[in-house]
């Protein structure tokens, strides 16, 4: 990523110039794995502005792309734990480090906070004769049911798998290549459901053309207030797509103590809340410690499940 | 592209866009100067150029190899334009018409050109294709998530690009069978000027450019498809409608003109799924879509209605940037041609020089070197062996579409095979590539009693 090395080249050197007056500003600069202008990484630029109100310094994002996040997992891990390098966390760092046993995995990086949770929705097509989650799984106990997530190895596929073996239905889960591949299949009606974040389908449930059927989440969402989670229509499962920030193992106390007072106050800045709203995402902070316990849950889960679909061994 | 992207966060969101899109629609077009001058498709689309660009340029007719690609390259352009301007609400229902069956059916149509691009032996352009077939099961399996052949490397995970491999083969594999003969003459002032097409040539190659952007607007339209097989589709049925096929393969202006201005036309008419559905068909779509979303800009149906300003920016912004190509691909032409006739050993190193950096900045990757090193040294071996690189390139390119969709289709249907010929769409695409299977064969076969008889 060449390109975007020297972008951040670029921005570390303004960073620095601006700084100015002999005072010197700390760079941290996050890696992500995601490309320049894919999910993680206008995330993190539309967070940046609104971070260096509560934070002292400069935020800049390095994009390392590679091995499904592999090579961004090894940068970061080997880098000094001070603080100044972290790692934007998605659950995508976990699947890779289970499927392909890289070097440097997971396990090699501190988790420090979380920030957000992506809300997992089930949709379908607005025109398709399905209304409800309700309906879906009773046409997959009479009949076949299709349904589609974007990736195989995937949070998304975990829960329609575990859709699946919850209410024992007859059900075949296919996966693509992306949401957007999988949403054109649940518009076409190859699909029953489709299970995806709620940003990528925002173009099409704005215009009325997909319905909701579940939020696969603790609670309803505020944006759509009529949607009922899985659990209230009888699917007791409930999943957290996070998105939060790791870092080296060993980081001081002060950087995280940093971190912690910074990130309630950046969730409660009116100007990003409107900006994060909009663009789908729930609060969902967590504490150091917290998320520390968080991972370690969310990485057996995450194991036991590609081990029980014959993934991994 | 992706290296002007991080330039765009301060803009005005109509400006950002236009500047992407006019990017977009230039590197789109600018794979094909590599691709006559040095045998080295700058994007995947371009591949199909290498056949007849490349053997114009060692004809000595480089300048009007150029010529006839700018041109075509810019009616093809402009058609996908009024395309997209016109048609994008109908054309989004095609792509909904596209199923797994009927892209697993697409991919085969693909693959069924493989006998007009092997040269002259259809054996030696299976077992390349084969090998290319055998390269994209490389990666994560896509139904069950599994790593293949990867060997437990993560650099393995996403597969091999098939941009690699076309560097390797064309690029480094030329290289070095260049390196082992002496330099060649200097080539005749004539062709060293960008030659537009005449009168009698524009009549020449009106038929295939026709061809091509037909062929265009339909791969476009549906994401995943790309350029690569509307303009090897485009390239094959331009030979079959030619009055002088023979002369395909071997230089022929037409085949040039039919995958320029098919790859030109998808160039626009990708944009159809990426702003009425918000799916990309193809990399550089989906840095543009990228785009968008930085700029709080969601495309699909809404897009229209919410931000119409936008949508006719872009608009502008395609014409503009097709019109500039032309312009601007004549004025860099002449010094490309320039500096392709420099004394060999300078040449062979700067492009060395190009095609590495070029490989490291798609990922910074050193790995990717490697890759299209080691690719670069098996196209050295095929090159003596005779077997054509193209049929390897498809293989490579389609493998994943084809096997991905056939597996999903077999999930879909749990295991029924008859799903691919219930979807009308599906049979019928199978029911064309058939043909030209047969088709091909049975040619092959006379040809071969003819030349024992």
């Amino acid at each position: 990523m060449i390109r975007s090395r020297h972008a951040v080249l670029l921005f570390a050197l303004a960073a620095t110039a601006c700084g100015g007056g002999g005072e010197t500003r700390t760079v941290t600069r996050v890696v992500t794995h995601s490309s320049p202008g894919g999910g993680s990484d206008v995330f993190l630029r539309e967070m940046i502005p609104h971070l260096s109100r509560v934070m002292s310094g400069t935020v800049i994002v390095d994009n390392i792309q590679g091995g499904s996040g592999a090579k961004a997992i090894a940068t970061v891990a080997a880098a000094a734990p001070d603080g100044r390098t972290l790692y934007a966390t998605t659950p995508t760092y976990i699947y890779t480090s289970l499927l392909s046993r890289p070097e440097a995995r997971y396990t090699d990086l501190e988790p420090l906070v979380n920030l957000f949770f992506d809300p997992e929705v089930l949709y379908t097509a607005a025109d398709s004769r399905f209304r409800s989650l309700r309906d879906v799984l009773d046409h997959a106990r009479t009949g076949p049911g299709r349904w589609g997530a974007a990736n195989p190895a995937s949070l998304e596929r975990q829960v329609m798998e575990q859709i699946k073996q919850k209410a024992g239905v007859n059900a075949a889960i296919t996966t693509f290549e992306g949401g957007g591949d999988m949403l054109l299949n649940v518009l076409n009606h190859t699909l029953d459901m489709g299970v995806g974040e709620l940003q990528e389908i925002r173009g099409q449930l704005d215009a009325g053309r997909i319905r909701l059927l579940a939020v696969v989440g603790q609670a309803r969402l505020p944006q759509f207030p009529d949607v009922a989670t899985a659990r209230e229509q009888g699917i007791d499962l409930a999943v957290r797509k996070f998105r939060g920030l790791a870092g080296p193992k060993g980081m001081p106390a002060e950087v995280i103590a940093a971190w912690e007072a910074a990130v309630p106050k950046l969730l409660e800045d009116p100007a990003y809340r409107k900006l994060y709203m909009d663009n789908s995402l729930q609060p969902g902070y967590m504490t150091h410690a917290e998320y520390v316990a968080f991972m370690q849950k969310f990485g057996a889960d995450t194991q036991a499940f590609l081990q029980d679909a014959g993934v991994i061994e | 592209m992706a290296l002007l992207l991080p330039f765009t966060y301060g803009m005005d969101p109509t400006v950002a866009v236009v500047l992407l899109a006019a990017t977009y629609v230039g590197a789109e077009y600018g794979g094909s100067i590599p691709a006559i001058l040095i045998r080295t498709p700058g994007t995947n689309a371009a591949a199909a150029t290498v056949l007849d660009g490349y053997a114009m340029k060692q004809q000595g007719r480089a300048g009007e190899a150029l010529g006839i690609s700018l041109y075509s390259g810019f009616v093809g352009g402009i058609v996908g334009l009024v395309v997209l301007v016109l048609l994008t609400e109908p054309l989004s229902r095609v792509a909904l018409a596209f199923t797994p069956p009927a892209y697993f059916a697409l991919g085969v149509l693909g693959l069924s050109v493989i006998g007009s691009v092997s040269g002259g032996s259809l054996v030696k352009g299976l077992i390349a294709a084969l090998l290319g077939l055998m390269i994209a099961t490389i990666g994560t399996d896509p139904v069950t998530g599994t790593s293949r052949f990867t060997f437990g490397s993560p650099e393995l995970l996403s597969g091999i690009p098939p941009i690699l491999v076309m560097v390797g083969l064309f690029a480094i594999g030329e290289l070095l069978a260049q390196t082992g003969e002496p330099g060649w003459e200097k080539a005749s002032a004539d062709s060293a000027r960008i030659r537009f097409p005449g009168p009698a040539m524009w009549k020449r190659i009106a038929r295939p450019q026709a061809i091509g952007s037909v062929m265009g607007t339909i791969e476009g339209v549906m994401p995943g498809g790309g350029g690569t097989i509307s303009a090897f589709l485009a390239y094959n049925e331009a030979r079959r409608w030619s009055s002088h096929p023979e002369e395909f393969g071997k230089g022929s202006p037409e085949g040039i003109a039919a995958p320029e201005a098919a790859n030109n036309t998808v160039a626009c008419t990708a944009l159809i799924p990426m702003l009425s559905l918000g799916i990309p068909s193809s990399n550089s779509s989906a840095v543009l879509l990228g785009g968008f979303l930085i700029h709080g800009l969601v495309p699909g149906p809404m897009l229209f209605v919410r931000n119409p300003e936008v949508v006719t920016g872009l608009y502008w912004g395609l014409l503009v940037a097709n019109i500039a190509m032309l312009i601007l691909g004549y004025l860099i032409m002449t010094p490309c041609l320039w500096l392709v006739n420099r004394p060999k050993p300078y040449l062979m190193g700067f492009i060395y020089a190009f095609v590495v950096s070029g490989v490291y900045s798609i990922e910074g990757s050193l790995f990717h070197v490697g890759v299209a090193l080691g690719f670069g040294a098996l196209g050295y071996v095929m090159r003596y062996l005779k077997i054509p690189f193209l049929p390897m390139v498809l293989g490579v390119v389609l493998g994943f579409l084809v096997e991905s969709n056939y597996r999903r289709a077999l999930v879909l249907s749990s295991g029924d095979h008859s799903t691919f010929l219930r979807d009308p769409l599906a049979a019928g695409l199978l029911l064309v590539a058939v043909t030209f299977i047969v088709v091909t064969v049975v040619r092959h076969l006379r040809a071969g009693r003819e030349a024992t008889a």
